[in-house]
């Protein structure tokens, strides 16, 4: 009926590889460094980078719903690496282009950008990865509308930064930039761009939210409090539920938004906006809960916790937050007016 | 587990548009929704919704049933659930007893009652609930004690919606004392005949003035040996078994959604952005909930048993439901007036005092969460 066996074999593809591979102490050395080239080669050798790209453009082709298995397994792993940004933000926005994808890592940002006389001026906010990516991808307004354009890092000005996982999130100042490559940016590229970052986010989300749930009843059913496991407390069990709770949440919304996109289609506006809001808002649930219930023990750097949790408080701001999707889908449904209400909503997913 | 979502089929999808286009040409203009699964008792609606075969669709075409799926009977329901449309009649009878004789039942009494529930003439209420049998169930007092032919039985049950108006209950009652051992034990299902004159049925007036829930007394009621449902002394299996299986279903986050349709019709014209953000969170949460609630239901027709995603999404889409009712109040901005001009006025009140049912009825909150924390550790341990 669905297309269920297939991505689950997806994820735990993925999740094989990644299982020795990201360990604490390459999360510790990937957030001094800024890169993992011991994550990164393997997921791209096995052309798990680039799902979601069409061949025909220089990606390992697949559909959304496999791309995002991708990133829910890479979400799970806390993967320090810009597999999000490689294959299913500039990979895609490149292809859409009928641009051939460059090899190794590539990011993309938003901001407001030009092309003025063949260079490039303005700035991109809270880049993904920018000065280990091999190209950054850009969509800049030109003299005759919108271009997608391919930059060099080393050609630009990056200061850096990071979000509070420690990953590389850096301001890109592209000021008299020359492209190497430009071309025309379809139409909508930009709503496209911000539809499948806040997509590819809640997917990360949903996996690091289900790995979280693991952690947390290993970690009550083990330490022995008052002479028993603490999670047969029940105020302690109460969080382990909201926490399979949310998980829940998170991965249904973000599943069936990506599985609705099609076999290459691009996910709906609608779908993309439900599952940022509930992925987003389950975040910051999740993390809550699971810190609750683990203690002290949970905020310490040697914790497996923190990594995810600190991932979970970066991922769902990014691309936009709960509000911000929620205010655009309340729009949207407010504007098809009431008796178009539940229809819009019970439509569900199609194959 | 954690589910992947799963699409309406054409054939799914063709049932529903026949439930919309049924739906609309049925509840008259300005029809005041019910609050989900507490529409009104009509029975004359649930008899032209069983001519049309939507009435206890999963009880197989031999009973007079359609024979039909978890997911088709999951669209019906989910459509009347929307709509806000009188299904108290039949609900119980088609939810709860018809599977239970499906299981439970022999073959004379499935011969009897499936056909009669599933053309809308026999309507059910449950017998579970006790004055000091709420959450504690295996504490029911209600005694069944031998007698020729059958049993007598005597006790008191509360909580018993439109006992006043429906046909027959499965009262759950203690047929051998409770022992030292299993507190379990000993409990049995007993259909009881509400019009039988030993049987006293009493409003329990609720603080929304609504007089639909009752205190039963069984004054020495009798019941003939062909009325127990299943084996006598296996009630608490049965009753278990009957609440794992419906938890999750559509009533669990549609109680809200006659409300949520007015607000926008209210409110919801040119909504400035905090009143969107409102309309959008509770339209990504329904979305979301209602694909899980779809995605246990093709799950139980796969032939699994997802008992504890099942107590999950009860617990999910309740909780929300009780949230919408706070956020759109917040939104909206204003005091509840009962006698205001909109729709949206009248639901509001009526929801502010339904709400706190929403978490009690079918298990509450505390039990689910701790049924499913035990399910959540013991793969842990």
């Amino acid at each position: 009926m669905s297309a269920g066996s297939d991505l689950r074999e997806v994820r735990d593809t993925v999740a094989d590889l990644l299982a020795d591979r990201v360990t604490p102490e390459v999360l510790e050395a990937a957030e001094r460094d800024g890169w993992a080239a011991g994550v990164w080669e393997p997921l791209h050798a096995g052309g798990f980078t680039t799902v979601g790209v069409p061949e025909s453009a220089g990606g390992a082709g697949g559909s959304v719903a496999e791309a995002c298995a991708v990133l829910e397994a890479a979400g799970a792993a806390a993967a320090p690496v810009p597999v999000a940004e490689t294959g299913l933000l500039a990979g895609c926005l490149l292809a859409s282009a009928g641009l051939d994808l460059p090899d190794g890592p590539l990011t993309t940002g938003v901001g407001d950008v030009a092309l003025r006389d063949g260079s490039l001026t303005g700035r991109l906010a809270r880049v993904a990865w920018a000065s280990a990516a091999a190209r950054i991808v850009v969509l800049a307004d030109g003299p005759d509308g919108t271009v997608v354009a391919v930059v060099d890092p080393a050609a630009a000005r990056i200061s850096p930064g990071h979000n509070l996982a420690g990953e590389p999130r850096e301001s890109v100042d592209l000021g008299g930039v020359v492209p190497e490559t430009t071309a025309p940016a379809p139409p909508g590229a930009r709503d496209d761009l911000a539809r499948r970052g806040a997509l590819a986010r809640a997917a990360q989300i949903a996996g690091a939210a289900r790995r979280v749930l693991e952690i947390t009843v290993t970690y009550t059913g083990e330490r022995v409090q008052f002479g028993r496991p603490v999670s047969r407390f029940p105020a302690v069990a109460d969080h382990l539920v909201r926490v399979a709770e949310q998980a829940e949440m998170a991965a249904m919304a973000s599943r069936s938004a990506a599985v609705g996109a099609g076999p290459d289609g691009e996910p709906a506006e609608l779908d993309v906006a439900a599952a940022a809001s509930v992925a987003s808002e389950a975040a910051g649930l999740v993390a809550a809960a699971a810190h609750q219930a683990t203690g002290a023990m949970g905020v310490t750097r040697e914790f497996a916790l923190g990594v995810l949790t600190r991932r979970l408080w970066s991922w769902r701001d990014e691309w936009g937050g709960e509000r911000a999707w929620s205010t655009r889908l309340g729009h949207t449904l407010a504007a098809g007016g009431p008796d178009a209400l539940w229809p819009t909503i019970s439509r569900g997913v199609r194959v | 587990m954690i589910f992947d979502p799963t699409p309406l089929s054409a054939d799914e999808e063709k049932l529903r548009d026949q439930v919309r286009a049924f739906l609309a040409e049925t509840l008259p203009a300005g029809f005041r929704p019910g609050l989900g699964l507490g529409g009104r008792h009509d029975p004359e609606f649930t008899r032209t919704l069983a001519r049309r075969g939507w009435v206890g669709m999963s009880i197989p075409t031999e009973y007079g049933g359609a024979g039909a799926s978890t997911v088709r009977r999951f669209v019906v329901i989910e459509e009347l659930l929307a709509a806000g449309a009188p299904i108290a009649a039949h609900w119980i009878a088609e939810r709860q007893s018809a599977p239970a004789f499906l299981r439970f039942g022999t073959e004379e009494q499935r011969r009897w009652f499936l056909p009669r529930i599933a053309a809308g003439e026999c309507w059910f209420s449950l017998g579970m609930s006790e004055p000091d049998a709420g959450s504690d169930l295996a504490s029911v007092r209600t005694t069944a004690t031998r007698v020729e032919g059958g049993w007598r039985v005597a006790g008191t049950k509360v909580w018993t919606t439109n006992a006043h108006l429906n046909h027959f209950a499965a009262m759950l009652c203690r047929t051998t004392p409770q022992g030292e051992g299993d507190r379990h034990a000993g409990l049995s299902q007993l259909i009881v005949d509400l019009s039988d004159e030993d049987v006293h049925v009493s409003p329990i007036p609720l603080i929304d003035g609504e007089e639909h829930v009752n205190e039963v007394v069984l004054d020495g009621v009798f019941v003939p040996d062909e009325r127990v449902l299943g084996e006598v002394g296996q009630g608490w299996a049965q009753v278990t078994a009957e609440l794992a299986h419906e938890r999750s279903g559509p009533d669990r986050y549609l109680s809200i959604l006659g409300l949520y349709r007015a607000f926008l019709d209210a409110h919801g014209r040119h909504p400035d952005d905090v009143r969107a953000a409102a309309i959008g969170r509770i339209g990504a949460q329904l979305w979301t909930i209602r694909q899980l609630s779809l995605a246990v239901a093709r799950s139980l027709d796969e032939g699994e048993a997802p008992a504890v995603e099942a107590s999950l999404v009860k617990d999910v889409g309740t909780t929300f439901e009780q949230q919408v009712v706070e956020m759109l109040r917040d939104a909206a901005g204003g005091e509840i007036d009962p006698g205001g001009p909109t729709m949206f006025d009248v639901l509001l009140a009526e929801c502010v005092l339904n709400a706190p049912t929403w978490t009690l009825r079918g298990g509450t909150t505390e039990v689910l969460r701790g049924i499913a924390a035990k399910a959540l550790t013991r793969g842990a341990r």
